[in-house]
């Protein structure tokens, strides 16, 4: 029988086999169990192709979806619903960065104990940061316009308001034609995945540069005869701003001070401060990726360069990562990464020097008082740059973007209006109104 | 790691004290088993881990001292014991009696214990067996008056005292632990999950669901007390019905109106089971009974070639007017019964000519019918089977390179074998399509978690052979990992418990069917969870004593008697020896 025993061994290695079988089976069980639940045929998730578990609650607690015995629920008021549509997503999964596709883990609460399983049957509930009336607010205020409007507090990264049109009630979903004018990118949220020209806002960006690398460049006198002639080519202003100190150039947004700032500052600089504010990279809220806003003036004439440092030339922006460096020259030059999740933490990173930050604050302020009036944004405190983006051929995009200078209401923003016209005529007057709102509800208390 | 907690405001929220009684009644019952079924989800993976230790514990525990039978006395007083039933004697290292001199042929005689009686048996050696002077051509009984003489080396023969036989039957158990208490583990096991279950489907419960458990508790509690005192050990049973009631489970979530008959075939199981077990535990009636059950396959055979109708792509069944079979599922008891043998007879005719001609029979049958799930299962068995009898490694890897070319053939060729191929790891790209059940089923598993999300609550029950192909991710998804790892780990341990026990076998017979059965439940198994889980291709087998199928059922437990056959000691031989 001895012979027996040693043959027997043949049994063991196809036990072997097998229990490395059952090793791989269940290491790829570990890894990807949350990637396979959440496979679109799963009924215990969705429902005819509908998420259908988790509650999902604004900032103040407000029900923005839900599910109550295998029912879709989203708010009762419609210009909510249609507001938060892109922030809280459509049941299809049509709207990728929605926190109900963005977030179904968290909705779903599957974990590997439990799996899908919960005493209740309805999922987890989960709070955002946006504050749904404000919103409201800024869709009625976009008035049927496309385009976006971004609000968020600087300190803590908190989205108060996030909301991207044309947008539609999730509660009727259209029939959308993507050829169509008025359906133009409906499932995009603008605030996080677009990218746009942005023209004069672009000025914050080679202010920065040029104040850390040009000496002096504080007291010089900058003249405006409305052309300045590089090399064979040129860079105009709409009229001639004459003599003027860099606080009055950036008010005046005169272009040919800040093309010879850009090109004095040299490509190298212009590009380092590009990164820096948040260009050529994405930002991730929340895990939600944003759309990447680029510049490259390494191969840039020196032409070029004068225009890139205007915000023209190829230079393209997110808009909630140009928040994002609004809210840093307000904190600072500490960027406070936006989140969407109310009990997440953000990430923080130091963009610019606090002196630096500081000038660019005092020239912003000084352009609000100078340019667009402290009579139309009273007791907010506003330090704002606009922007009208020349786009070949059509209406120019209109940027206005900024921050409330105030400790008890520390609110960064971003307002955006598709081929609008003026940026401190069309996006102005939005941005006056949500940020009106939001301090009404929040000053003080945040 | 979170623990699901129950939310008391929606539990108690549908409790309406001013509707009718009827309401408070349902909605009482939902509350019920909402606890309940919280409750369940944790007790029943611990108490599966509690069964599967207290059954292994003492099977791997208990060992037989290793005393021997009997000695062979040389004539200068050196005394070689006889460990084994079987003992092999010659000049070859793997004897069991190590004879060094040049005139003892490699393997020269076999001495075996039968019967109460000694018996040897020449293998054909260059220098012959004497006893008592005269040269022997067949079997012969020796007694303590003998003289055995190999090729002019003489022997005495002693039988151990009576003191050392009996310490050597009685069992040394290092593990104890009460078959009693395992068997109402297994019971309340298979009552909690039969609960949930009920309370799960509500008003759609269908009562044969309900009776078939009954019934199905009842047969292996009166089995237990039946057996309790006939054989020493009742835990591979248990281990069984641990399975079975999984299966079950399976079986009365995906097709109710199957579970009566699924506890059917247990029942036939049982008694195929205690059948085979009375034929097969006296050696020379197992000789016998082989070639009847050989011949009954052959017939088995010929009816599927003939009558074999086509479900899923194989013709692998027969209808029998009232019910129908799959008859390829019995023929793996003649297959493994084919391929035993005694030692002596292993020694003497080495060729594997009519083993190898059955096996081409049976494999052919099923390459005919497009069964090549199955025919990889029988493939595989031959190979182990093979391999135990001959030891030769150059053959069987030959024999193993023919069957890779010829799978390859059959690959390349037959479309509907191809088709199964192209999905094979690229399951997710044919979600919908040919990858549909093993998305499923990962999409089921993941969802169930490590304690799954009830027993009844699950979504894969509504896939198509989610009882029998993708059995396993019903039980990943309706009773968790853990409860699906035991299950696994069952299997693996009857094989590991084969190769254990070869030791103590009576005989090489049972020992290279126990192995062969090995080999069969392994392989059957691979192919049933991790073609379920896209890791091989999906082919279709049954998971041995859990899928829905009543061949399958009955040909397991058939089978399990060779897993048992260890403990087969004949009481009668030791008694005649003390």
């Amino acid at each position: 029988m001895k012979i027996q025993s040693r043959r027997a061994v043949i049994v063991l290695f196809l036990l072997g086999f097998f229990i490395f079988g059952i090793v791989f089976f269940v290491s790829s069980y570990l890894k990807n169990a949350s990637t396979w639940v959440f496979y679109s045929g799963n009924k215990h998730i969705y429902k005819n192709g509908r998420i259908s578990t988790g509650t999902i609650y604004d900032r103040n607690g407000l029900t923005l979806f839900s599910t109550e015995g295998g029912k879709v629920k989203y708010n009762s008021d419609k210009t909510i619903r249609t507001a938060v549509m892109h922030a809280v997503g459509d049941s299809e999964g049509n709207v990728s960065t929605g926190a109900l596709y963005a977030f179904k883990k968290q909705l779903s609460s599957w974990n590997l104990v439990n799996g899908v399983y919960h005493g209740n049957g309805s999922g987890n509930a989960i709070s955002l940061t946006i504050d749904a009336k404000l919103c409201a607010v800024a869709y009625e205020a976009l008035a049927g316009r496309h385009g976006t409007v971004g609000v968020y507090n600087y300190k803590t990264g908190d989205i108060l308001c996030m909301v991207s049109t044309p947008s539609f009630d999730p509660e009727n979903p259209p029939k959308v034609d993507p050829d169509s004018e008025e359906h133009n990118g409906i499932y995009m949220n603008r605030l996080l995945s677009s990218t746009y020209t942005p023209g004069s806002v672009f000025k914050l960006v080679t202010l920065a540069a040029a104040i850390d690398n040009i000496s002096g460049v504080t007291d010089r006198t900058f003249r405006c005869n409305g052309t300045l002639k590089i090399d064979g080519g040129k860079v105009t202003c709409p009229s001639s701003h004459g003599k003027q100190n860099l606080s009055e150039a950036l008010a005046n947004s005169c272009n040919t001070a800040f093309a010879e700032l850009a090109i004095e500052a040299g490509a190298n600089q212009l590009q380092a401060y590009a990164q820096k504010a948040g260009f050529n990279s994405v930002m991730y809220i929340d895990g939600i990726k944003t759309a990447q806003g680029k510049v490259d003036v390494t191969a840039a004439s020196k032409t070029d360069l004068g225009w890139a440092g205007i915000g023209q030339y190829t230079d393209t922006a997110n808009p909630a990562t140009f928040m994002a460096y609004m809210g840093a020259i307000a904190n600072n030059g500490v960027r406070v990464t936006p989140k969407l999740l109310l009990n997440s933490k953000s990430k923080q990173t130091s963009v610019l020097s606090p002196d630096t930050a500081d000038k660019i604050k005092t020239y912003m302020r000084n352009d609000t008082i100078l340019n667009y009036g402290e009579r139309n944004y009273p007791g907010l405190h506003l330090c704002a740059k606009s922007g009208t983006a020349q786009i070949n051929g059509q209406q120019p995009n209109a940027w206005f973007a900024g921050f409330l200078d105030r400790k008890d209401c520390p609110l960064a923003f971003v307002v955006v209006v598709e081929n609008g016209g003026a940026g401190s005529k069309v996006s102005g007057p939005i941005a006056g109104k949500v940020l009106q709102e939001a301090v009404k509800t929040y000053a003080g208390k945040m | 790691m979170e623990v699901a907690v129950l939310n008391l405001n929606n539990l108690f929220c549908d409790v309406d004290l001013t509707s009718s009684s009827i309401d408070f009644v349902s909605a009482f019952l939902s509350t019920f088993s909402q606890i309940y079924t919280f409750a369940v989800r944790w007790i029943m993976p611990l108490l599966a881990i509690a069964i599967v230790v207290r059954c292994v514990l003492p099977l791997i525990s208990k060992r037989r001292k290793s005393a021997p039978w009997g000695y062979l006395i040389m004539q200068n007083g050196v005394e070689l014991p006889l460990y084994h039933w079987e003992n092999s004697i010659g000049r070859s290292r793997l004897s069991d009696v190590v004879l060094n001199f040049p005139f003892i042929s490699r393997s020269h005689a076999v001495i075996t214990l039968s019967e109460g009686h000694w018996v040897i048996t020449d293998l054909d050696s260059k220098g012959g067996v004497q006893v008592n002077g005269e040269d022997i051509t067949e079997p012969t009984i020796v007694t303590e008056s003998d003289v055995i003489s190999l090729a002019g080396l003489e022997l005495r023969l002693r039988n151990a005292d009576a003191a050392a036989i009996a310490e050597r039957t009685e069992e040394n158990s290092g593990v104890q632990l009460s078959p009693g208490s395992t068997m109402l583990m297994i019971v309340i096991f298979q009552i909690l999950g039969a609960l949930q279950l009920f309370l799960a489907a509500g008003k759609d419960i269908k009562p044969t669901v309900i009776l078939a458990f009954f019934l199905f508790i009842v047969a292996e509690s009166i089995h237990y007390f039946i057996f309790k005192h006939g054989v020493k050990s009742f835990e591979l049973e248990m281990l069984a019905y641990f399975l079975c009631g999984i299966g079950l489970f399976a079986v009365a979530t995906r097709s109710p109106n199957a579970v009566i008959k699924q506890f059917v075939a247990i029942i036939i199981g049982i008694a195929g089971y205690s059948v085979f077990l009375f034929l097969l535990r006296d050696l020379d009636r197992a000789q016998k009974v082989k070639y009847v059950i050989m011949a009954a396959a052959v017939v088995l055979l010929l009816l599927n070639i003939f009558l074999g109708q086509v479900r899923n792509g194989a013709r692998n069944w027969i209808s029998l007017g009232l019910f129908t079979i799959q008859p390829m599922e019995f023929v793996k008891v003649a297959f493994v019964l084919a391929g035993a043998a005694t030692l002596d007879r292993l020694l003497t005719t080495r060729n594997l000519t009519s083993f190898i001609v059955f096996s081409g029979a049976c494999i052919g049958t099923l390459a005919i019918t497009k069964d090549f799930g199955t025919a990889l299962v029988f493939f595989c068995a031959f190979v182990v089977i093979a391999f135990m009898r001959s030891g030769d490694l150059r053959t069987i890897a030959l024999i193993c390179a023919g069957a890779g070319l010829a799978g390859l053939a059959v690959i390349s060729f037959m479309p509907y074998v191809s088709s199964r191929f192209a999905v094979w790891r690229h399951a997710w790209e044919y979600a919908n399509s040919k990858g549909y059940q093993q998305t499923r089923t990962m999409v089921a598993s993941a969802s169930g978690g490590l304690l799954g999300v009830g027993g009844g609550k699950g979504y894969l029950k509504n896939v198509a052979a989610s009882d029998t192909d993708l059995v396993f991710g019903i039980v990943c998804e309706e009773w968790g990992l853990i409860i699906a790892l035991t299950v696994v780990f069952v299997i693996v341990f009857f094989a590991f418990y084969a190769v254990f026990s070869v030791k103590s076998c009576r005989s090489s017979f049972y020992s290279i069917s126990a192995c062969g059965v090995a080999a069969i439940f392994l392989m059957q198994t691979a192919l049933n969870v991790f073609g379920s889980v896209d890791i091989l291709p999906l082919t279709g087998v049954t998971l041995p004593f859990v899928s829905n199928g009543g061949s399958s059922i009955v040909t397991c437990w058939c089978l399990l008697v060779f897993i048992k056959s260890e403990r087969f000691v004949p009481r009668r031989a030791v008694k005649s020896l003390t």
